[in-house]
């Protein structure tokens, strides 16, 4: 069953955003595609909270963002990550092994 | 890009995200394409798929809207609960700022009128005044020759124009009874210089400007509409001045109050006017217009060398003159100027202490809330958050007191103008968008000025820890920076309430001079008259003769006389004098205080008679009285009577005078001036300007209205004027010294009462924190009167220290007021003393009341709480 934007955390949003932005630069459509994709469709990015997700990293300067050529050849917006967004990627990544590797913790040991 | 735009927050480009959205949707269309879905199908599963188009983009937008707008929205809300749940805190800050803001909006608004404006005229800072001077006779009059005036004016190269005026009051009579109406004569090219010209019918024709052309008048503002009822037909109807008819050619705009705010008309002199010998006849004040770009030295270097060509030219009359430029502006508002800035800096103290006030306050209040602080930390605000937030409930209450201080300022304005009244252009304070706006600056100042310490300090450190105790359990009574805070106050408050204490007292030593004539019961009051009257003397003294027997024919005045120019108001008629029997080189020049009165003079004022008799109105030539002074300083050991004097520079009268007596000291030029050698010379000749005094046997206003009846029936075309009692014109005089005594008196007693809120307030809270270290202290046999005196002392020795930083600063300051002081040097240390001994007293009381309270505290009660 897909996740929907509710079920997700918007910090999970940024971080997944950010990960995806830092394999290089990549558009809107792209990033919602990517996460279906690599998640195997289990989580689903509504647009409604992408793009105001996108506009927010891009205005904390944790994203840079410049128009181009998409693969077909039509103008798209493509965002990438600046020196300021990859340290926070990094941080952000490892707080969440900290809490997800915490959470696993308590639910392997708890029953 | 603008540099503003540097400030505004980021934005997303509407058409930007417009064309960044369709490419989603292109994108996910072409792949239900791909999936081989039909194009509109396709087109509307993409659609349905990206959801509410217009809500993604609100959203979007949403991440751009300005925070900083709704934080401080959240941050108001949040300061407005603040200061509706502590009511009696808000109030006493408000209050506080409310006086020490408005007050220093009111002087401001002073300021900026009268100093800081420039004139109400276009381009103000070209007008200058042009004085002619004589290096070698100090007193030679300023004045200046038609003549002279009109080749300045023909001659030099920095002036756009120059003109000269001199006024006159005269009666005007096409009403009921005749008026006295102040009249400038004006020289032409007058308004082209002002760059005024008339807001109803027009300027003078150049025929009128000539000599022998049709008379005209323009008339004042004011004098329309008191007049005329501000009646708009009104240009061609008639004035009937000292007999002539002049019609009416236009009114004048309400801002041109030149020379003066009394005047009421303007007339036309044409050029080429002179009497007599032209170039030795002054008496016009110059003033004129620079051209674009020249300053006012090099004007008066222009006209300098223009007057040498012409002392060269009329060595005689022109060679020993020289001539002075001055800004007119500086001219009309140098003498306010130190008074004003002397009260802008007690105002400016007044408002340093309600801040420091307001920091006390503010720290106190701070320690109350560190447990709210704490929480909020620990909540995830961040320092940045708190401080803004902290900062915002204190821009309110400066806001609130700054808006309740120009309300209070507006309110009291006509209290200031009556005070006010003899400053220059006190008629231009208003309050306007300027004045709000520097009240408005004012608070932004003192928020951070209050706030930003107490701020930094509320959320400093591991308030965490905090959390964990409560307030009661600290024993920390000690606030160094409380009480560093109150001691600066008091300081403060010392220092002002020492130049208050000075200019007190230096008016108190006024009062106790005796000005050598008895000023009270008499009545003083001018009739209207023109120079041209003083021509014939022997009409004149006939004319004079007659208002003096009528007035001592009326019942209930004991004597009468004339003087030109009023008793003990300053006016300088200062002129050397020649003796005629000669006098030797090394002997002093003698420099004299001349007075034109008429015989009875002495016994209308009570002036004593010392020596000789007084002097005698003979129809040859006038007899002179000198004074004590006179005869002190220029005739040690010698006998002055009988000697013979003449005047030098033309003033006065041409013929050698008798000194026929020897009067008493009496302080002509001001109460405040010591009598300096004088000289009356008796002529019962009155001109424009003289005065008539009256001894009466009652309060002296009554009989005003029986004197005007009296000489309406012998001088029906005259009017008498401006009645008032001898002594309200000493205190008019006075009006300026009065003013800043009475306002630094006032910011003084403001400025104590602050320092001891600020001493009762750090007391008390002092004391609250120390409750449980009292009551244990009780409870272990201490004396009540040990707590009491602990407290007590504690409060007096800050007082002292503040009183002691105080006196220095005082004695510092002192430098300040010298030259407005009378009697008593300004680190008069009886003043001084006298002020430390107040402070000493109001503080200890403001002390006493908490020392009290803490002695008071049930040691069983506190133990209890624990």
């Amino acid at each position: 069953m897909p996740i929907e934007k509710s079920d997700l955390l918007q910090g999970t949003l940024d971080l997944l955003i950010l990960k995806i932005v830092a394999l290089g630069p990549v558009h809107g459509y792209g990033i919602s595609q990517r996460i279906r994709q690599i998640s195997k469709e289990v989580l689903q990015v509504q647009q409604g909270s992408l793009y105001p997700a996108l506009h927010r990293l891009e205005k904390r300067g944790w994203l840079e963002a410049e128009w181009g050529q998409s693969s077909n050849g039509r103008e798209a917006k493509f965002y990438k990550l600046s020196a300021k967004g990859r340290k926070q990627l990094a941080s952000e990544e490892s707080n969440w092994n900290r809490l997800a590797g915490a959470v696993s913790e308590i639910l392997q040991t708890a029953h | 890009m603008s540099w503003w735009k540097f400030f505004l927050p980021k934005r997303a480009s509407g058409v930007q995200l417009d064309s960044e959205l369709r490419f989603h949707i292109d994108e996910l269309t072409e792949a239900n394409m791909a999936a081989g879905m039909s194009p509109e199908e396709a087109r509307r599963r993409a659609m349905l798929e990206f959801g509410g188009q217009e809500q993604v983009k609100e959203e979007v937008r949403d991440v751009y809207r300005v925070r900083i707008l709704d934080s401080t929205l959240a941050n108001l809300k949040a300061a407005m609960r603040f200061l509706r749940k502590s009511p009696s805190f808000s109030a006493t800050v408000i209050l506080t700022l409310a006086l020490g803001i408005g007050a220093n909006s009111a002087v401001f608004s002073a300021i900026d009128a009268i100093l800081l404006r420039p004139l109400p005229f276009p381009d103000a800072n070209q007008l200058v005044l042009v004085k002619q001077h004589n290096p070698k006779d100090p007193n030679f009059r300023t004045f200046v020759a038609p003549v002279r005036l009109e080749d300045w004016d023909r001659l030099n190269s920095t002036f756009q124009g120059l003109t000269g005026y001199y006024t006159e009051d005269v009666s005007e009579s096409t009403g009921a009874l005749p008026e006295k109406v102040t009249r400038a004569w004006v020289s032409p090219g007058f308004f082209h210089v002002w760059g005024m010209s008339p807001t109803l019918g027009r300027e003078f024709s150049p025929e009128e400007e000539t000599p022998n052309g049709p008379a005209a008048v323009l008339i004042s503002d004011r004098y329309w509409r008191r007049r005329f009822n501000a009646d708009t037909n009104l240009v061609g109807r008639n004035l009937r001045l000292d007999g002539h008819l002049y019609p009416i050619v236009g009114v004048m705009p309400p801002s041109f109050l030149f020379p003066n705010r009394e005047t009421d008309l303007w007339c036309p002199i044409p050029a080429g006017i002179s009497y007599g010998n032209a170039r030795e006849n002054n008496w016009f004040i110059v003033t004129g217009r620079l051209k674009p770009g020249v300053t006012v030295t090099h004007a008066q270097a222009d006209l300098a060398t223009i007057q040498s060509q012409l002392g060269r030219q009329f060595p005689k009359t022109d060679g020993d003159l020289s001539v002075t430029v001055d800004a007119l502006k500086e001219t009309t508002i140098a003498g306010s100027r130190r008074s004003l800035w002397l009260l802008f800096g007690s105002v400016s103290l007044l408002l340093l202490i309600a801040c420091t006030n307001i920091i006390a306050l503010l720290l106190s209040r701070a320690t109350q809330r560190q447990h709210e602080i704490g929480v909020r930390f620990s909540l995830g605000a961040s320092r940045g958050v708190l401080i803004s937030q902290l900062l915002t409930e204190t821009f309110v209450l400066a806001l609130i007191g700054s808006g309740l201080g120009l309300f209070l300022a507006a309110a009291t304005s006509d209290i200031f103008r009556s005070l006010a009244a003899q400053l220059p252009r006190v008629e231009e304070i208003h309050l306007d968008a300027r004045i709000i706006l520097y009240s408005l600056a004012c608070s932004v100042a003192v928020t951070f000025l209050c706030g930003l310490i107490p701020a930094i300090r509320g959320t400093r450190g591991n308030l965490s820890g905090s959390l964990a105790q409560t307030s009661r359990s600290q024993v920390s009574g000690r606030n160094p920076l409380q009480w560093f805070l109150v001691g600066i106050q008091v300081a403060l408050a010392v220092t002002l309430l020492a130049g208050a204490g000075l200019l007190l007292r230096s008016f108190q030593q006024l009062g106790r001079v005796s000005p050598g004539f008895d000023s009270s019961h008499l009545l003083s009051f001018q009739l209207s008259m023109n120079y041209g009257e003083t021509g014939d003397l022997k009409k004149l003294r006939q004319f004079t003769d007659r208002i003096l027997e009528t007035l001592r024919a009326t019942p209930g005045v004991e004597a009468a006389a004339i003087s030109v120019g009023a008793p003990g108001v300053p006016l300088k008629y200062q002129a050397e004098l020649k003796l005629v029997e000669g006098r030797a080189d090394s002997e002093p020049k003698l420099m004299v205080d001349n007075r034109f009165v008429s015989a009875s003079y002495f016994e209308t004022m009570r002036i004593p008679l010392l020596a000789g008799e007084t002097c005698r109105e003979t129809g040859g030539p006038p007899t002179v009285a000198v004074n004590r002074a006179f005869a002190n300083v220029y005739f040690k050991d010698k006998s002055v009577i009988g000697h013979h004097v003449q005047s030098i520079s033309g003033m006065g009268y041409a013929g050698a005078a008798e000194i026929v007596g020897i009067s008493g000291d009496a302080r002509e030029s001001g109460v405040d001036q010591p009598p300096v050698p004088t000289a009356y010379w008796c002529a019962p000749l009155a001109e424009p300007g003289t005065y008539f005094l009256v001894r009466t046997h009652n309060a002296p206003m009554t009989m005003a209205e029986t004197i005007r009846r009296r000489l309406r029936d012998i001088e029906p075309m005259r009017s008498a004027y401006d009645f008032a009692p001898l002594e309200q014109r000493f205190s008019d005089a006075l009006g300026e010294n009065r003013l800043r005594t009475i306002l630094l008196t006032f910011f003084a007693l403001t400025a104590i009462s602050l320092a001891c809120v600020g001493l009762y307030g750090t007391l008390s809270y002092t004391v609250n924190m120390r409750q449980r270290e009292v009551g244990l202290r009780l409870a272990l046999g201490a004396l009540r009167e040990q707590i009491v005196k602990q407290f007590l002392v504690q409060g007096l020795a800050v007082t002292s220290a503040g009183c002691v930083a105080g006196w220095g600063l005082a004695m510092a300051s002192g430098r300040v007021l010298s030259g407005m002081l009378y009697g008593v040097s300004p680190t008069d240390a009886a003043t001084l003393s006298a002020v430390i001994f107040l402070v000493l007293i109001v503080a200890g009381i403001a002390s006493l009341v908490p020392a009290v309270r803490a002695a008071r505290v049930d040691p069983m009660q506190v133990l209890r709480e624990e």
